[in-house]
C-alpha cells in the first residue's frame, strides 16, 4: 500500500505493509510523523484523509476525542491503509535525525515474569534479531491473542540488546496487565513494535540530570542510570533521582538504585518518596545508600532540590498528574527552560 | 457596536489566567501580569489545549501539554512554540475589562510580531487586503517575485516542480503565516513553487520592495524581521534533505 503524506512544510510518500498502522509505516521509513503515547490516548498522531479508505483498529480509542470523523479525521497509530491513502498531516513533519534508532515490528518471546511489588511485574522479552534503542524509549508490545498494543519503557541499556527487560504496574481493565498478572506467561509470544518516543538520554548531553519518576515511571530512569554507568557519566556530572512510590511496600529496584548510589557516592543520590505514609524507621536501616522522605513526588524534589538547579536536565515519567505537578515545579521553581525537561506521561 | 466586556479585573487573580467567553461566543484567555491585562486566544495554536491549564509565572505562558511557550506582553514564541498568539489588546475602565481590539494578520505573523508599533502600521498601510475564491493560483514557478503574502483567513497549498512533475510543498493556513518571502529576498527574483488557493482565502498582499525600503528605516525591526525569516527559511530547508 502506497502511503502519501501532505504535511505543512512537504509531501512525503512510503509503503505499508497490509495490516500496518500508518504511523508505524511512516517510522520505519524514517519519517518522524508526530505522534505521543502511540497507543490512541493523546491525539497527537491525528491526520486528515484526503484519499483512500483506512481500517480503524480501535473504534474506542480515547484519542478520538480531539478527532473530528465528520472531517475525516483519525488517528495514525490506531488505522491501517485498506487502499492506497493521501492524507494531510496538520504540522511540520522532517525526517528522523540522523542516528536516531529507527522502529520496526517483530515477534518477541516472554521471559522471567516475575512479582516484585504487590501491583508490579517485571519480565523480559526475548528477540530473535539484535536491536538499539536510546536509553529512555518504549516500544509498543501487544500478546498475540490480543490486538490493542500497550506501551511500556525499557529499564536496561545496551546496544545490540537481545533482551529488554520491562515493568508492569496493575491496572483494573488493564488489557496487558490482567493478561501477565493472570497466569504464568513465559515463553509467550508478543508482537513489538519500536523503540520509540523522544525523552532520551545520551552522554553527549554534559549536564547534570536529574530523573523523577511516580510508580513504574522509574523504568526508563533506570536505563538512563544504565547507560550513564556504562559510560562513567556521574564521574564528571551529578545525578538525582527522584522515586514517587505510595508505600515502603510498592517499592522495588531499590537494590538496583542503591548499587548505582554506591558507584558514585559522592555526585548521585536517590530520594524515595512516600506519598501515603511515614517513612518507617527501618528504611534507612536496611536501604542505607537511599534517602527516604515523606510526599508526593513533585514535592519531595522541591524540598531537596532548592538551589541545586545549575545546568540541570530533568526526565520526569509516570501517571499525568504527576508529570503535570512535576513540570510545574520545574519550570515555576527551578527555571529550567523546557528544551531541557524531558517527560513521558503514562495516560 | 457597543464594546464587549470582558471580565472584571478582580476576577483574574495576580499572576494569574482565567478563560473568558465574552458576547458574541468568542473565548478569550486574559492574563494579569502584575496588574497589566492581556487578552490572548484561549486554546494552543499546537492542538487545541485550553491555555487557562497552562503555567504563568507573570511574564512567560507555557502550555503543560507540550510546553511551548510565549511572551504574555507580545504573544510571541519562544522556546520550543512554533507559533505565536493571537493577541487581543484590553482595556481597562474601572473595575472591568474591554475588549479594545484584536491583532491584525501582521501583527500576529511569525515575523512581524512585536516590531515597533509605528513601523507595523507604515507596512500596514502597503498591504492590500485581497479575498480569492477557492482555486486560484497566486503565483506559478518563474513568475517574477514582487510580492509576499500574509495569510488572514482561508488555506493556500504549494507545489513543487511543473507540469507532471509536481510533488505537494505543504500548506497554510493560520493567520499570520507568511508566504511568497522570495520577495523579502535579494537577487531572487522568480517563484519556485506555485500556490493555490483551497479555500476562499482573503490574503495582505505587499511588495516586498517596499517593505525593505521600510524596515531599513527601523534597523531594531529590519534586524527581528531577517532573523525570524533566517529561522523560517532553515525549518523548510531541514526537511527538504529526506527522500
Amino acid at each position: 500500500m502506497r502511503i502519501q503524506v501532505n504535511a505543512r512544510n512537504r509531501g512525503y510518500e512510503f509503503e505499508a505493509r497490509p495490516d500496518e498502522r500508518v504511523l508505524h509505516a511512516g517510522l520505519r521509513a524514517g519519517i518522524a510523523l508526530p505522534y505521543e503515547c502511540a497507543t490512541g490516548t493523546c491525539g497527537t498522531c491525528k491526520a486528515t484523509l484526503v484519499g483512500g479508505t483506512v481500517a480503524d483498529g480501535w473504534a474506542g480509542a480515547p484519542g478520538k476525542k480531539l478527532v473530528k470523523p465528520e472531517r475525516r479525521e483519525f488517528l495514525m497509530c490506531q488505522c491501517a491503509a485498506s487502499a492506497d491513502l493521501t492524507l494531510e498531516v496538520d504540522k511540520f513533519v522532517h525526517a528522523a535525525e540522523a542516528g536516531a534508532c529507527t522502529p520496526d515490528s517483530c515477534s518477541v518471546v516472554l521471559r522471567a515474569p516475575r512479582q516484585i511489588a504487590p501491583d508490579v511485574m517485571a519480565f523480559s522479552v526475548q528477540l530473535e534479531q539484535p536491536r538499539d534503542f536510546d536509553a529512555g524509549q518504549f516500544v509498543l508490545l501487544a500478546p498475540l491473542a490480543m490486538t490493542g498494543y500497550r506501551a511500556y519503557s525499557m529499564c536496561n541499556f545496551e546496544r545490540g540488546a537481545r533482551r529488554l527487560d520491562f515493568v508492569v504496574k496493575r491496572k483494573p481493565d488493564g488489557g496487558f496487565s490482567e493478561w501477565l498478572f493472570g497466569a504464568n506467561r513465559e515463553g509467550e509470544r508478543l508482537s513489538m513494535f519500536g523503540p520509540l518516543g523522544s525523552a532520551t538520554f545520551d552522554p553527549m548531553l554534559a549536564k547534570n540530570v536529574l530523573c523523577i519518576a511516580g510508580g513504574s515511571g522509574i523504568a526508563g530512569m533506570m536505563s538512563i542510570l544504565a547507560r550513564a554507568w556504562r559510560e562513567r557519566y556521574f564521574e564528571r556530572w551529578r545525578g538525582w533521582v527522584f522515586f514517587g512510590v505510595r508505600t515502603m511496600r510498592d517499592t522495588f529496584f531499590l537494590d538496583e538504585l542503591s548499587s548505582f548510589q554506591r558507584e558514585f557516592p559522592e555526585r548521585v543520590q536517590i530520594t524515595v518518596a512516600l506519598s501515603d505514609e511515614d517513612v518507617p524507621a527501618s528504611a534507612a536501616r536496611d536501604w542505607p545508600a537511599l534517602g527516604f522522605e515523606r510526599g508526593l513526588v513533585h514535592e519531595v524534589t522541591e524540598r531537596v532540590m532548592t538551589g541545586k538547579y545549575h545546568d540541570v536536565r530533568a526526565y520526569v515519567a509516570g501517571p499525568p498528574p504527576c508529570v503535570d505537578a512535576a513540570i510545574r515545579v520545574l519550570l515555576l521553581k527551578a527555571k529550567l527552560t523546557t528544551n531541557n525537561i524531558r517527560y513521558d506521561k503514562y495516560s | 457596536m457597543a464594546r464587549r466586556v470582558v471580565c472584571r479585573a478582580a476576577d483574574v487573580p495576580e499572576n494569574g489566567l482565567k478563560e473568558v467567553e465574552i458576547e458574541g461566543g468568542l473565548k478569550l484567555l486574559v492574563a494579569n501580569a502584575g496588574g497589566e491585562f492581556f487578552g490572548f486566544q484561549a486554546t494552543c495554536p499546537h492542538q487545541d489545549v485550553p491555555l487557562c491549564e497552562g503555567v504563568f509565572d507573570g511574564s512567560t505562558l507555557t502550555c503543560h501539554m507540550h510546553l511551548w511557550q510565549w511572551d504574555v506582553r507580545t504573544g510571541a514564541p519562544l522556546g520550543l512554540a512554533e507559533a505565536p498568539l493571537q493577541k487581543y489588546s484590553l482595556a481597562v475602565e474601572g473595575d472591568s475589562l474591554y475588549l479594545a481590539g484584536a491583532a491584525t494578520a501582521l501583527d500576529v505573523g511569525e515575523i512581524f510580531n512585536g516590531i515597533a508599533s509605528a513601523t507595523l502600521d507604515e507596512l500596514a498601510g502597503l498591504a492590500r487586503s485581497e479575498t480569492f475564491p477557492p482555486g486560484t493560483v497566486l503565483y506559478r514557478p518563474g513568475d517574477a517575485a514582487e510580492d509576499f503574502f500574509v495569510l488572514d483567513a482561508g488555506r493556500v497549498e504549494f507545489l513543487v516542480g511543473r507540469g507532471e512533475r509536481t510533488t505537494p510543498g505543504g500548506f497554510m493556513l493560520k493567520k499570520g503565516e507568511v508566504f511568497g518571502w522570495a520577495a523579502l529576498l535579494d537577487g531572487y527574483p522568480a517563484r519556485i513553487a506555485s500556490a493555490r488557493c483551497l479555500e476562499e482565502s482573503r490574503l495582505l498582499r505587499i511588495n516586498g520592495k517596499a517593505a525593505l525600503g521600510v524596515l531599513e528605516r527601523d534597523p531594531a525591526a529590519g534586524f527581528i524581521v531577517m532573523r525570524r525569516l533566517a529561522a523560517l527559511i532553515a525549518r523548510y530547508l531541514a526537511s527538504s534533505g529526506a527522500q
